[in-house]
């Protein structure tokens, strides 16, 4: 009986190669890997064709679906390749790390004690609004990451050892790129069993415990009579779990910690993510390029340097071959300089740099995306009991050809086809359950019959889903319940409006009802007629325009109309007794409101809206900025003649009204219109007359507020204003020919040639 | 003391040279003083086995000297690119020195440049009384170098005209350089390469054609990257000027330079260094050298006219002539920046009124 340790770094492609040439000579009827217990059921799916990494191992707590780990791998990870050579060869393979319960459970306890040290501290001291704030980032920093900080440095400090500056590049040297791989696991060992006596970290709990348990499974293992057991772990843990400490002390530690459900599956990852920092520590900076070395571990730089040459050609970037061979050249020389075996990525980069782009770093960003990240999207085979909700959407994916994606992809959607029609309405379904993998954007062309949506699928959209998995088991039970839920607890009328215009293109005729009972309940109940006001427009452009989707826009008529009633009968008292600011908002308000109710073309709700603003205008309590843009947009509406337009204005305008009144009745009535007032002379004159008669004192009171009008026009309008003040016209004073300055002799010499150049040949002219 | 006023890099660090050849374990290529590594610890200094300190010749990236020394290694030449003022010359003639112990060959490219120049002239007495023969070839830097194997330096390549650069292709390519008059040629002994310099700042340039440029591989130097590296290249090269000079004057004071770096940093990056408040910026680049030329000039002042202890009145004219390239332009700026970030800070009064009184 005997146990292998192998220690290796996540992710390295080096010790991926190791492990597989080791496991092949080793023949072990046990492999054990350091991951979480509870996903071992997933292993059994590693051999499968159709699980193409990267993917990773996502843990969840399912009452809890936000609370999630992610295990990531590629296939130059090492851990995977255990995996796979443990599924080809037909023996056992386990998960040794800690169980997630345990991990969920501990994090759990600990965020509780939190909650209740900061009620403790908030019942000491009431107002603790920073305390609150800091609570919620310590929670995520929990879940980030188990593992600790330090794993890094340690590895810097043997590199420093070593006399290199950068740990992460000593590393790759010594053990990713190394060809010659005897004894590499011994030499880790020893280096890591060195680093932890200079470094104790006796104080991290989590890790005593995390190495309690791995050394609980192979113990495990061992009773169960395995003859040759393989270990995979992080390299920092390898000396840990050969000196095993006694049985009891293990089991003491690992006795009654807290537990928590946890629920495991495979999700497809994508290379941008492997390079952040995740569950599994740290992130690696360039998987493209691990990927390459993984494939082709003997390249010098020579099959790189091709590709870049490739992607530069691509690009319209002129590339000979020559240029790639003085590349190559250049990184064997700097790695030789630098006294590596072999050129790194950072050498090659910098070749690259010096040869092809001239020294100008433009043209490394196009590497660094298409090479050294090089987006890449694994996939699951749809078989893998994923939660319901996640098939159906796998489902609707297929069937509707929209495939999810690492980089983004543009779709220009024809909603009078049937195909189309049914992707949009899958994609608004998804937005209404916050699965944000679309997002949608106005389209350039005219009509409605066209959607443009740009797709990216990313790795965390998996949570969303499964969080939203117990709404309903398709993706049109779980929206209608989530939209449903999110109804019945909306307080205001606006949210509600949303919800109906974001439900309408989900085609959810059941839950649409619903809504509109929940919109007609709350506008009965509502006494503030602006928040009916607010989302008139919004109704109205589902009544007009949803017929294009097939939707039955008469629900929604009914509705409207009914509403529109509602405010035309509240609106004249509500726009009394206002203060200032509070005017100017409303006056926003009745410019959608009356664009809106314009667009209904309805002349029994026209007429019972202009009747409204006939009150509102004839009101002497309205608030005046109100009171003139009514009037204006009566007069506007050919309902007022000139007559009745200059008696409302000389009442609103006369002396004995305080000029701040006035200047404010004005500033409504002029609002948006420097061009009507330009070209309207009626208007002109009114306004014209009126300053000239303003008393000097009294003018000085009204500047101010003529100015505040003034200035919202644009400034060719204010310069033309000026203009036609300075010429003085009063009044209509049309544009007149001057009379008597024209040689009739002459002008009819023209004739002939002008009708010529007209293309006329009349020979009497000629 | 000797009568020469600047000496060859080989010449002033002959010692440091000396001792890194004793030290050097590494190969060699062919005809090449040092191992590329003992070149690049020449350039950014460090300890050698036996404690012998090398000073640091370049203050910056050591990965940017690494590239260029590997190109040399190989059988590219070198192309150093950057603003004026960045050390590229200073690099091209230490590196040269180090290789090559030879710093001396080198071409000053101008728009008056001639082919032969380049490749070789004639001695036309010579030409007239015994007609073509090798005595009466004249021979170019570049030339001899290719028969030494040693390093060949060609400073502003880009304002040699772009025909005259071409002649550049066939010795950089197949090392060889023909001379159809004698129906010979010379091929390049090994260890020959070429050094060129070129900023990218001044107007009239000449841009490489994509054959040449081919032949070059390309290393731009920055302008320094902080505040305290910049200050460092000052003060070491100032003092370095000082020994030369035989100046009187007190070491210059860190303020003083701390106080230049960060005008001309300000000046030049167009924000204050805090980044608060943006200010324009001159026409001139503002370089590292003109801030070590304007502390040179300030001791010199100070050693001849003043009380031997650099004072911001030894400064200020310094100051205002590497600012104030364009008289009408950058005097304005020059005036907004005294007026509206110099004026304000509070230790700096006597910057303010030193120069204020000359402007």
């Amino acid at each position: 009986m005997s146990v292998h340790l192998l220690g290796i770094r996540h992710h390295g492609p080096g010790s991926a190669r190791n492990v597989k040439a080791f496991l092949e000579e080793l023949e072990p009827d046990i492999v054990l890997i350091e991951g979480p217990p509870e996903a071992d059921s997933l292993l059994e799916w590693v051999a499968h064709e159709q699980l193409q990494p990267p993917v990773a191992i996502l843990a969840y707590q399912p009452d809890q679906p936000q609370r999630a780990c992610f295990y990531p791998f590629a296939t130059f990870s090492p851990e995977w390749q255990a995996m796979l050579y443990a599924k080809q060869k037909n023996i056992h393979v386990r998960f040794m790390d800690l169980p997630l319960a345990h991990v969920f459970g501990l994090e759990n306890e600990a965020k509780e004690k939190a909650e209740q040290e900061l009620e403790q501290e908030e019942a000491t001291q009431p107002d603790s609004l920073n305390n609150n704030t800091d609570a919620v980032v310590t929670e995520e920093e929990v879940t980030a990451d188990l593992i600790p900080e330090q794993r890094r440095d340690p590895i810097s400090m043997l590199a420093e050892a070593a006399g290199h500056d950068d740990g992460e590049k000593w590393w790759e040297h010594m053990f990713e790129y190394r060809q010659d791989q005897s004894e590499v696991f011994e030499a880790i060992h020893d280096a890591m069993a060195a680093l932890r006596q200079e470094l104790p970290r006796a104080n991290d709990r989590m890790e005593k415990l995390r190495e309690a348990y791995m050394r609980k499974c192979i113990r495990q293992a061992e009773r169960e009579m395995f003859q040759k057991i393989a270990v995979i772990c992080g390299a920092w843990h390898a000396p840990a779990l050969r000196e095993m400490p006694s049985q009891k002390n293990d089991n003491d530690l690992l006795k009654g910690l807290p537990k928590a459900k946890v629920a495991c599956t495979w999700i497809p990852w994508t290379y941008s993510r492997l390079s952040y920092e995740s569950g599994y520590g740290a992130g690696i900076p360039s998987p493209g390029w691990y990927e390459h070395i993984w494939e082709y571990p003997k390249d010098d730089g020579t099959r790189w340097m091709a590709l870049v040459a490739k992607l530069f050609r691509e690009r319209q970037h002129d590339t000979s071959v020559a240029h790639v061979m003085e590349a190559v050249r250049l990184a064997n020389a700097l790695a030789s300089l630098r006294q590596y075996s072999r050129p790194g990525l950072e050498e090659l980069n910098e070749a690259t740099l010096s040869v092809l782009c001239n020294g100008e770093p433009i043209g490394m960003q196009l590497i660094r995306d298409e090479l050294i990240v090089r987006n890449r999207i694994g996939a699951v085979p749809t078989e893998i009991p994923a939660p319901p909700l996640h098939a159906d959407i796998l489902r609707l994916q297929k069937k509707l050809r929209l495939p999810a994606t690492a980089d983004f992809k543009d779709y220009s959607l024809d909603l009078r086809k049937e195909t189309d029609l049914e992707r949009s309405i899958f994609l608004h379904r998804l937005l209404l359950l916050g699965i944000n993998w679309g997002t949608t954007y106005e389209t350039g062309g005219k009509g409605t019959f066209k959607e443009q949506w740009r797709l990216q699928w990313s790795p965390e959209l998996s949570i969303d889903i499964i969080e939203k998995g117990n709404w309903g088991n398709t993706v049109e039970e779980a929206t209608a319940n989530y939209v449903t839920d999110k109804t019945r607890q909306a307080a205001s009328l606006n949210e509600v409006c949303r919800l109906l215009e974001a439900a309408i293109p989900a085609e959810l005729p059941a839950v649409i009802d619903m809504i509109i009972h929940a919109i007609n309940n709350l506008a009965a109940a509502s006494g503030d007629v602006l928040q009916l006001m607010e989302v008139i427009p919004s109704l109205v452009r589902i009544s007009r325009y949803g017929n294009v989707r097939k939707t039955d826009a008469a629900l929604v008529d009914g509705i409207t109309y009914s509403m529109v009633d509602r405010i035309c009968v509240s609106l004249p008292a509500a726009c009394t007794s206002v203060a200032e600011d509070a005017a100017q908002s409303l006056l926003d308000l009745f410019y959608s409101m009356n664009d809106a109710v314009g667009l209904l073309q309805q002349e029994a709700l026209s007429a019972s809206w202009q009747q409204t603003l006939r009150s509102i205008s004839g009101n002497q309590a309205t608030a005046p900025v109100i009171g003139g843009y009514a009037t204006r947009l009566l007069f506007d509406a050919k309902q007022l003649d000139e007559e009745t337009l200059g008696k409302l204005f000389s009442v609103s305008m006369s002396l004995a009204q305080p000029a701040a009144v006035s200047a404010s009745w004005l500033e409504g009535f002029l609002k948006g219109s420097g061009t009507l007032l330009l070209l309207d002379d009626t208007l002109w004159g009114m306004i014209y007359q009126w300053i000239e008669h303003l008393e000097n004192d009294i003018f000085t009171q009204v500047l101010p507020l003529l100015r505040r009008t003034f200035s919202n026009f644009t400034s060719p309008e204010r310069r033309k204003l000026g203009e036609k003040v300075r010429t003085g016209q009063v009044g209509s004073v049309h544009n007149q020919a001057v009379p008597g300055t024209i040689n009739t002799d002459r002008a009819a010499r023209g004739i002939p040639v002008i009708m010529q150049i007209l293309g006329f040949t009349d020979p009497k002219l000629v | 003391m000797s009568e020469i006023l600047r000496y060859h890099a080989e010449q002033l660090f002959a010692e440091e040279l000396e001792e890194l050849r004793k030290q050097d374990t590494g190969k060699k290529p062919h005809n090449w003083l040092l191992s590329p590594q003992s070149v690049v610890t020449y350039l950014v200094g460090g300890t050698l086995k036996n404690g012998f300190e090398v000073s640091a010749k370049y203050i910056g990236s050591r990965r940017l000297m690494e590239i260029a020394v590997a190109t040399l290694a190989t059988d590219r030449a070198l192309l150093l690119y950057g603003l004026p003022g960045t050390a590229k010359s200073w690099v091209s003639e230490h590196l040269a020195a180090a290789i090559s112990g030879d710093s001396t060959l080198i071409i000053q490219g101008t728009a008056g440049t001639s082919e032969e120049s380049i490749r070789y002239g004639w001695n036309y007495a010579r030409l007239l009384a015994e007609g073509p023969s090798p005595n009466a070839l004249v021979e170019t830097p570049v030339m001899r170098a290719m028969k030494d194997g040693k390093i060949a330096r060609i400073e502003e390549l880009t304002r040699i005209g772009a025909d005259v650069q071409d002649t550049l292709i066939t010795i950089l390519s197949e090392k060889t350089m023909p001379i159809p008059e004698l129906n010979t040629e010379v091929q390049a002994s090994k260890g020959f390469n070429v050094i060129a310099t070129a900023n990218n700042r001044d107007k009239g340039v000449n841009e490489l054609s994509s054959a040449l440029k081919r032949r070059f591989n390309t290393v731009i130097l920055p302008v320094p990257e902080s505040m305290e590296e910049e200050i460092d290249i000052v003060r070491r090269r100032v003092e370095g000027f000082e020994k030369v000079m035989e100046l009187p004057a007190e070491k210059p004071a860190l303020e003083e330079i701390r106080r230049i770096v960060t005008i001309f940093r300000e000046l030049r990056n167009g924000v204050t260094l805090d980044g608060k408040t943006k200010i324009k910026s001159p026409g001139g680049t503002l370089s590292t050298a003109e801030a070590i030329s304007v502390v040179n000039n300030g001791l010199t002042l100070a050693a001849y006219f003043g009380d031997g202890q650099l004072k911001a009145a030894d400064l200020a004219a310094g100051i205002i002539g590497a600012v104030v390239k364009d008289p009408v332009q950058d005097k304005l700026v020059w005036q907004e920046y005294l007026e509206t970030v110099v004026k304000t800070r509070d230790d700096w009064k006597d910057v303010y009124r030193a120069c204020r009184d000359l402007a």
